[in-house]
């Protein structure tokens, strides 16, 4: 089968919520993306013959939002457009999508990407409110209206917040950073631990600023277009372990650990990557940044979301015929510090490889290797997005250091675990 | 005159057909309206007929008004009334069948041709971008003389029926159908079956009258169904004409005043007034200049040199805009409204987001203006892309310069801009003076480069300026022309030299200006004389307006150019050198604050102002004016522009130039070519300057006898 090429990829700067993107939609963050890494890679973009987008929190007035983007964008109408939903692995299930698409002959050149406007989640109306108002609507006289507005409570003014429901996983009941919670209590996970984790993130992004940039376009955000966003706004230079230690938990008020400051930010952004067959990468002379090499989804206990990579890495290893030890870069998101310490800390373990039958394919993940710029607490974590963006990131970070081969995974709300090797 | 009116029956429908062979669209001429009405008594005649259908052989369009060579024509109010009366009676006739008639538009339906809508019982248009119903009479300085000004209140109420009269505004199908003007919207594609549907309807009087039951709602309808809403309709309608015509327009007041008396009026004494009216304005020297105007910008609409008449324009999909200023920010906001893709560069990000919120803020206007939904004007400023660097501009078609007005930069930028786009890329430069030649050194392709020269504010002015250098193509000429059109613009095609055409007449205008003032005219007197003549704001208002720095950078071009008739006045240079340019200064011959202006004292104490006599505003006025006909003279002189029209063109549409004195070289031409000449010498002689010699191309004017409108004037 022939070889699936990452031709190229761009992506906005990452904004913390309520920051620099605030009033744009994510249709209108993907399309910069988008016509950007057009401009750029100077190709034509009546060559794409399709348009995947990942997006989790789809707005209600961009109804699949990856047609919307391809229109916005400027890509000629016939291009058709479908948007996947794979909750935080959305913007890796694009690119896979797209993958399996061009496998299969259905397509040659497919633009792929994800987009998350994390600002822009909708308030909701109670059930009670929805009722009178849709009542309201509907009475034709005085009288029936009089009735309608007569059951109108207070409490029922009460917004549902479209964004806390998100994080919410309504199997169990729990919210995502429970979930660590969890995981923190099983793995015995110290606050101290989550917090260095958390302070090395921001380190290695402050550090990695400029590298970043390569991956970026400076924007202009609308609808002010005050001044440039250059670069990701949710790095923190100055971060110190006192302040980091200051902060109190916010999903075990007593015995937590996770806090906002070990947890990945809320966040904007968007991501567009150009997925080609490797024989019509040659055909449009574009050189490739490197090649999808393997891929795998498991799903796990969804109060354990965050367990998710210890899982999909072995069986990724196991797919593509390697072992921890072939990789030469990592990328494991950071939703939460804690998940991602759990992971390791199931990953090293000879009994969890027992338990599961990864024996022999997993060991002690090097440090050094494991998200060199920095991950989601420092840079944010536009759900929809990040997929997109851990794909872009490390095979930037390979051209840049001649590597191989690199992994990348993430856990994902609902308890699923996404994973994917590249090569080069 | 051929048949141009056919009639034919189909069972009990009966069809008029306006179709003349012979032109592009249906005009009422007196002699097709003499066939129309014949055709009319003979449906009339007709037991079997049960339905009448109006309608039109030709494509987009329904009928395009009355005949405008026709309305020329007309030299004595009486006759100009009989011509009305002549086509109301026939409105009459159709008016008073006592069958259903039905009105089918598809297309223009303006002046005459609404008129005639308005007489029939029903108007049904279709969904066609090309529907256009109006009655823009008031625009070539008359009124509805077919029972427009009658009809048209009692179908839409006296508030709507002033807004469109006066405002001689023409509106869209949907629009139409929305206030009430049409009855219904049928699909172009089966127009015959819907008109079928629609007859069967209407041919059932309690269908009908279910169906087509008007009525007005809320504060629209209380002004028009109550005496004290029209005082107040009539009042503030009034205020609005006086305020925008400067008292310059009959017609519009005319209009005003004659629908105040008619339509409360029966229809006999309502129409016997509107053709009254209509004879007045129709003989009157405003109308006959307007409609001058009207031929003169048709004519440059559409024209073309003929060698571009075989050459396919280049259909411009990506443009670039180098500089993301004021101008940069207006062409980067037209071009994407008129849907191309941008790439705007510059030199840093805050320039970018400036350019940004220039266009952004055009688009918002239209937003709460209704023009426009939220989501389109997000759409568009997509099409907007910036960069500090090149990227993007490989696959432009062309590129548009408007960077800093300095030869150095400009050349400089343009062969870094050379290197980065494709070998046949237009370019194009929007300076406002400097030479193009000169520019073209530093280009690649000097035969794909000109001069682009828009106007401030760029979505507002309807002119751009072309300007061609020596080596500029005609390819290059014809795709200029068609870019300037495709955004909704009229183009005039220059030749380079100093200051082109428009800023060379205007400078030797303001010019004049600081030297009545350095000889003790006060600021607001000079204003003064000028908006008194009917344009929008007097030179030194103007010149705040463009700031002076501006201005006198393009005099020193045209002084060094042209000679030293363009040398600055004195005054300009010390107002200069005090920094007092004008708005973006705060204070320039005006002092700026918000809520007004007042001439500024600095400047006054420093040219000895004295009060001047009203007796001499003639004279001073026709200095102001006389330099601008003799600089138009000599553009003439030097081939700048092949012919008068072009400059008169330039002027109405660049300059505000008032469109009832039908131009600068019409004026001209009404004033006498002698009498020019002879102020032109006076002037010389009593101010011992050159700048007043009268052109050699006046002094053959004058010894052939002739205008600079061969002499028809």
């Amino acid at each position: 089968m022939e070889r699936i090429a990452i031709v190229a990829g761009l992506r906005t700067p990452f904004c913390k919520m309520g920051s620099a993107f605030k009033d744009m939609s994510a249709q209108e963050l993907a399309a910069y993306s988008v016509r950007e890494l057009l401009q750029r890679s100077g190709v034509d973009a009546k060559h794409i013959d399709e348009v995947i987008f990942g997006n989790v929190g789809q707005p209600s007035d961009a109804a699949n939002i990856a047609r919307v983007i391809a229109v916005l964008s400027g890509l000629p109408f016939t291009t058709p457009a479908f948007t996947v939903n794979r909750n935080c692995a959305s913007g890796i299930e694009s690119v896979v999508t797209a993958a399996l698409k061009i496998q299969s002959g259905e397509a040659q050149f497919i633009l792929a990407g994800g987009t998350e406007s994390m600002s822009n989640y909708p308030f909701l109306f109670t059930r009670q409110l929805q009722d009178i108002l849709s009542d309201l609507n509907r009475a034709k006289d005085f009288v029936s209206k009089l009735k309608a507005i007569v059951r109108l409570r207070p409490s029922y003014y009460a917004p549902r917040i479209g964004l806390q429901m998100g994080l919410t996983d309504p199997s169990c009941g729990l919210n995502m950073g429970q979930t660590a919670e969890v995981l923190a209590k099983e793995f015995g996970i110290t606050r101290q631990e989550q917090d260095d984790f958390a302070l090395l993130s921001h380190h290695k992004a402050a550090a990695a600023r400029d590298i970043l940039k390569e991956e970026m376009i400076p924007l202009i955000p609308s609808p002010k277009y005050k001044a440039a966003v250059e670069s990701d706004n949710g790095v923190r230079e100055q971060q110190t372990r006192e302040a980091l230690a200051k902060l109190k938990p916010i999903f075990d008020k007593y015995s937590g650990t996770v806090t906002a400051g070990n947890s990945s930010q809320v966040t904007d952004g968007a991501v567009a990557i150009f997925v080609m067959s490797e024989s019509r990468a040659k055909q449009l002379n574009c050189k490739p940044l490197g090649y999808l090499k393997a891929f795998t989804v498991v799903g796990v206990e969804p109060a354990r979301m965050g367990i998710g990579p210890a899982h999909a890495i072995p069986r990724v290893l196991k797919k593509a015929k390697m072992t921890l030890k072939d990789i030469q870069a990592i990328e494991i998101n950071e939703a939460f510090a804690v998940q991602v310490l759990a992971c390791l800390k199931a990953m090293e373990s000879n009994q969890f490889a027992a338990d599961f039958g990864y024996s022999g394919l997993l060991g002690n993940v090097d440090r050094a290797l494991l998200n060199v710029n920095g991950g989601a607490i420092a840079l944010g974590h536009p759900v929809g997005a990040t997929g997109s963006r851990l794909i872009l990131t490390m095979l930037k970070h390979m051209n840049r250091n001649q590597l191989s081969t690199g992994l990348v995974s993430l856990c994902i709300g609902g308890g699923q675990g996404a994973a994917v090797i590249l090569e080069r | 005159m051929g048949k141009a009116v056919f009639y034919h029956l189909d069972q009990d429908v009966a069809t008029i057909e306006f179709n003349d062979p012979q032109a592009k669209v249906n005009v009422l001429t007196a002699d097709v309206l003499r066939q129309f009405n014949a055709f009319v008594t003979q449906a009339q005649n007709d037991a079997k007929v049960k339905v009448l259908i109006i309608r039109s052989g030709k494509k987009d369009v329904f009928i395009a008004g009355a005949d405008i060579k026709e309305i020329e024509g007309i030299n004595t109010t009486d006759i100009g009334m009989r011509k009305a009366q002549y086509g109301q009676n026939i409105f009459n006739h159709l008016e008073d069948l006592n069958i259903p008639t039905v009105a089918v538009i598809d297309g223009v339906a303006l002046g005459g041709g609404c008129e005639l809508a308005l007489a029939c019982k029903y108007r049904i248009a279709t969904f066609n971008e090309k529907v256009k119903i109006g009655l823009p009479e008031v625009n070539l300085g008359i009124l509805p003389g077919f029972g427009g000004t009658y009809r048209l209140p009692h179908l839409l109420g006296i508030t709507q029926a002033l807004t469109i009269i006066l405002g001689a505004k023409v509106v869209s199908g949907g629009d139409a159908l929305k206030m009430g003007l049409i009855d219904r919207l049928l699909p172009q594609v089966n127009l015959d079956e819907g008109l079928c549907d629609f007859v069967n309807q209407i041919k059932d009087s309690a269908q009908r009258k279910a169906l087509f039951h008007r009525r007005s709602k809320g504060l629209k309808s209380f002004m028009d169904n109550n005496p004290i809403g029209h005082v107040l309709v009539f009042e503030q309608a009034a205020r609005n004409v006086r305020q925008k015509t400067k008292g310059f327009y009959p017609s519009p007041l005319k209009v005003l005043e004659l629908m105040k008396e008619t339509f409360m009026a029966p229809r006999e004494k309502a129409l016997e007034l509107e053709a009254k009216a209509f004879g007045h304005l129709v003989v009157g020297d405003v109308c006959k200049n307007l409609i001058k105007v009207f031929y003169l910008t048709e004519h440059y609409r559409k024209w073309m040199p003929p060698q571009c008449a075989d050459l396919t324009p280049r259909v411009i999909q990506k443009c670039g805009v180098l500089g993301a200023g004021v101008m940069g920010g207006g062409i980067a906001q037209i071009l994407s409204y008129y849907d191309m893709n941008v790439r705007v560069k510059d030199i840093n990000f805050d320039a970018l987001a400036k350019g940004l919120q220039a266009a952004a803020k055009i688009f918002n206007q239209m937003v709460q203006r209704k023009k426009m939904k939220p989501s389109q004007a997000t759409a568009k400023m997509l099409k907007i892309g910036t960069t500090l660097d090149y990227t993007g501009f490989a696959d432009c078609d062309c590129v548009i310069e408007a960077v800093v007005e300095n030869m150095e930069v400009k050349k400089k930028v343009f062969a870094q801009c050379s290197q980065n786009v494709a070998k046949d890329a237009l370019l194009f430069t929007n300076t406002s003076a400097l030479s193009v030649n000169e520019m073209a050194q530093a280009v690649n392709n000097p035969s794909r480069f000109m001069g682009f020269h828009f106007f401030n504010p760029v979505h507002r002015m309807p002119l751009v300026e072309l300007i061609t250098g020596k080596e500029t193509s005609w390819q290059t000429i014809a795709d200029a022309l068609a870019l300037v059109r495709r955004m909704g613009k009229t183009p005039i095609l220059v030749k380079d030299s100093p200051g082109f055409l428009i800023n060379r007449i205007l400078l030797a205008y303001i010019n004049e200006a600081g030297f009545l003032l350095q000889e003790g005219v006060p600021v607001s007197v000079i204003d003064q004389l000028m908006t008194d003549f009917g344009m929008p704001v007097g030179p030194l208002a103007l010149s705040d307006e463009v700031g002076l720095d501006v201005g006198i950078k393009v005099l020193y071009i045209l002084q060094q150019g042209l000679g030293e008739r363009f040398k600055p006045a004195e005054i300009f240079v010390k107002v200069f050198e005090r920094k007092l340019l004008g708005k973006k200064s705060g204070s320039g011959f005006y002092v700026h604050r918000t809520g007004g202006r007042s001439p500024n004292k600095v400047i006054e104490s420093l040219c000895a102002i004295k009060p001047v006599a009203a007796q001499q505003y003639k004279e001073l006025r026709d200095r102001l004016l006389l330099v601008m006909i003799n600089e138009a003279a000599r553009c003439l002189e030097d081939k700048i522009v092949d012919q008068p029209g072009t400059i008169d063109v330039g002027m109405i549409l660049g300059t505000g130039f008032p469109p009832f004195h039908a131009g600068l070289l019409h004026y001209a031409d009404q004033y006498g070519i002698s009498n020019i000449i002879d102020a032109l010498n006076f002037f010389k002689e009593r101010l011992g300057v050159d700048r007043f010699t009268p052109a050699d191309y006046l002094k053959n004017l004058h010894l052939q006898k002739t205008g600079f409108y061969s002499g028809k004037n």
